[in-house]
């Protein structure tokens, strides 16, 4: 709740929260200017994680960009090397084979679900609750378990390549995924709505609070939850349908209240829609091969620049890629969701009590690492 | 389809269109004329270049362009700077999208001199901007007039240096 | 950190210097100090499939009064170098540092030619005592590492290596 703040200029002190704090996830600091307990001015600081991705893939070629993307985001690190090699794929004309696609789009998801998963768990940490956190940690290894199956790392996963995939998916994998989807759409009821979207002191402490609408989240470009908590029904999944998401029927929720409920609740469904997902994309799995055919072992794209967009668990997360011929891009900007999202926190936490700012900061879903590049 | 054509439409009137035509000989010695866009809208091919419309623009159009898409129903994805070193010359492409079942990308490329770059501020009209001007003049050392605070975002406060110029040395 | 001796404090107490390193490794508390992707992993390590809290070493204190450990996980940028330095030197005695992951050992995938912003390896500035290699390494490395401190602390292994002298592990200097 935001309250009118009249204050003095010299009744007002300065409050540094981090660079070092247990609830930024990740270095960042804001500068915030309070007067008690009410936030009179927040101004995040950044640059603290600040690791030259885009500087380095100038000095490298293509392949050895590869790397980088999963280590900006690395909770949903699958979604930015999709994002990375569809740029690339898009840029030199390779077209990926049908299995490869299904097999991303699956492994895609089951990242997003262990990202909203750990969100979950460090969201309610932030707001006082301990226990959530070890059922999301529970239920998120056996995710990790699964993509170590077949990426062969636990966090920052470089599976994908140029045309296809590193290597295929085993039975195993396909088994083991019904099973964890069957064993978290079981525990979903008790450990995650009973115990925390029921809680009435979760409710109290989000309802109200934060107010994002989609007027503000188009002025500062936000994207992903937070624009489907503002009730807008933006996806670009849906929106400007990229890989195998078009044979898919999944829905986008989305909800009108524009708080901090609103996108908790977004993302406690967009992990049903997850496993929606993959569910059918393990039906529909077409065999085949999953490397194409003719991938020429250095990477010329024709020159130009290019775009690519991608639905990270995040927001978009864009790619401009400027190629001129040389051995790696000539420019690779990356678009990343949360610096959009965050931009936005100064002006939502004028007035606002700091728990509740720091609530509001958790429904962000931040991950300094992706801000800084 | 609608809303890419009324789009362009609207940018063609802010963006007067401009065109080099060079000759050359082709090997039977006939003279054969290319134009090449240097300033105007085009539409590209989504499936390749990853936006519907591409803007060649320069620094006096990139206000009018802000405002226009605001009143659109645009919103800023992001702000890059690139540096061509061999043209001597820096260019700023703003890339704009909608929110809407409309889906329409536009990409407005600006091209200014290397040495003491500026180009107009649209933190004004699209306040996301502002952190992405901020990081582009981190890195190319770009001035946006106009903008309230160029003070480093991703550097360290006391950074003089803009890295990714192509003949940065650290 | 050198082969030299270096004496814990300047009274020796003996037998009782033994029980107190004894207490010191069993109870060591890390730091909250996740800088990146490492401390994911630092985090799985603390929930409860790994489970840090049988070493003693599940709580996290956010305040460096408080710990004993500081376990930089994740790279070390030159804007956030100071901050690191300052948090350690208000860490009160005894401490010790692990390094965790690539970046905070040497800068890992991020020391590249035109390097300008990260500062390769915590050891730059930190006095570092043991440095888990991986990116990220997993769990149960930094459970190899924590064991590995406590060998240092107090000379003995709390159980021995499966395959004692050929097995690899995490290094302490």
């Amino acid at each position: 709740m935001t309250v009118p703040i009249r204050y003095r200029e010299d009744e007002t002190f300065v409050l540094n929260l981090g660079p070092q704090h247990p609830a930024t996830h990740g270095v960042l600091r804001v500068k915030l200017t309070m007067d008690g307990e009410y936030i009179v001015k927040a101004e995040p600081v950044l640059g603290y994680i600040h690791r030259m991705h885009e500087k380095m893939a100038e000095s490298g070629s293509f392949g050895q960009f590869l790397p980088n993307t999963p280590r900006m985001d690395y909770l949903g690190a699958l979604s930015y090397n999709h994002g990375y090699v569809m740029a690339v794929e898009q840029a030199a004309g390779i077209e990926v084979p049908e299995r490869a696609e299904y097999i991303r789009v699956i492994t895609v998801e089951l990242n997003r679900l262990s990202s909203h998963l750990l969100w979950f768990g460090a969201f309610v940490l932030d707001l006082g609750g301990f226990t959530p956190l070890l059922y999301a940690f529970d239920d998120r290894e056996k995710v990790l378990d699964l993509l170590e199956m077949v990426t062969g790392s636990r966090l920052t996963y470089c599976y994908f390549r140029f045309g296809g995939l590193y290597n295929d998916i085993e039975d195993d994998f396909v088994t083991g995924c019904r099973e964890f989807i069957a064993r978290l759409r079981s525990r979903m009821p008790t450990h995650y709505r009973d115990l925390v979207t029921g809680n009435i002191i979760l409710q109290k402490r989000l309802k109200d609070i934060g107010i994002i609408d989609a007027d503000m989240c188009a002025r500062y470009g936000a994207t992903g939850p937070v624009l489907r908590g503002a009730g807008v029904e933006y996806d670009v999944r849906k929106n400007h349908p990229y890989s195998a998401y078009p044979e898919f029927d999944f829905d986008i929720p989305y909800f009108p209240q524009c708080d901090s409920w609103a996108r908790y609740l977004v993302r406690m469904e967009e992990m049903e829609q997850s496993m929606r997902i993959i569910e059918q994309a393990l039906d529909k799995l077409p065999d085949g091969p999953v490397n194409a055919a003719k991938v020429p072992k250095i990477i010329k794209p024709d020159d130009g620049t290019y775009y690519t967009a991608v639905e990270a668990a995040r927001g978009t997360f864009g790619i401009r890629m400027v190629c001129d011929g040389g051995k790696g891009p000539y420019r690779l900007k990356l678009r990343s969701p949360t610096f959009s999202n965050l931009s936005l926190f100064g002006e939502v936490a004028e007035g606002m009590l700091l728990a509740d700012a720091l609530a509001v900061m958790g429904s962000l879903d931040l991950v300094i690492p992706e801000i800084d590049r | 389809m609608a809303r890419i054509e009324s789009t362009e439409q609207l940018l063609a009137q802010i963006v007067a269109r401009e065109v080099t035509v060079s000759e050359t000989k082709d090997k039977e010695g006939e003279v054969k004329k290319t134009e090449t866009l240097v300033q105007g809208v085009s539409t590209v091919d989504y499936a390749k270049a990853g936006v519907n419309l591409d803007v060649l623009a320069s620094t006096e159009h990139v206000v009018p362009i802000a405002e226009a898409m605001a009143e659109n129903g645009f919103f800023v994805e992001a702000v890059t700077g690139v540096d061509w070193i061999k043209d001597d010359q820096m260019e700023v492409i703003y890339d704009y999208n909608r929110m809407d079942k409309e889906p329409c990308r536009v990409a407005v490329r600006v091209r200014i001199a290397r040495s003491a770059p500026a180009i107009p501020t649209i933190s004004s009209i699209h306040p996301g901007a502002n952190w992405h001007e901020r990081e582009t003049h981190d890195f190319f050392g770009i001035k946006f007039q106009g903008h309230p605070d160029l003070s480093p975002i991703l550097l360290p406060e006391d950074a003089d240096f803009h890295p990714l110029l192509k003949d940065f040395k650290p | 950190m050198g082969t030299e001796k270096i004496p814990s404090s300047i009274v020796q107490f003996g037998v009782l210097d033994q029980v107190l390193n004894l207490a010191r490794a069993n109870s060591l508390w890390p730091m909250t100090f996740g800088l990146a992707c490492c401390a994911i992993e630092m985090m799985s390590a603390g929930g409860s499939r790994f489970d840090l809290a049988r070493f003693g070493a599940e709580v996290f204190r956010p305040s460096p009064r408080q710990c004993d450990v500081m376990i930089v996980a994740g790279t070390i940028t030159h804007k956030m170098a100071p901050a690191v330095k300052t948090l350690y030197d208000q860490m009160s005695e005894p401490k010790w540092v692990i390094a965790m992951g690539n970046c905070a050992i040497s800068g890992g995938p991020f020391k590249f030619e035109g390097n300008y912003s990260v500062v390769e390896g915590a050891d730059q500035f930190l006095p570092v005592d043991v440095y888990i290699p991986g990116c990220p390494p997993r769990p149960e490395a930094l459970i190899e590492g924590l064991l590995t401190l406590e060998e240092k602390i107090t000379g003995k292994r709390r159980w021995p290596r499966r395959d004692a002298g050929k097995q690899g592990g995490a290094v302490h200097g």
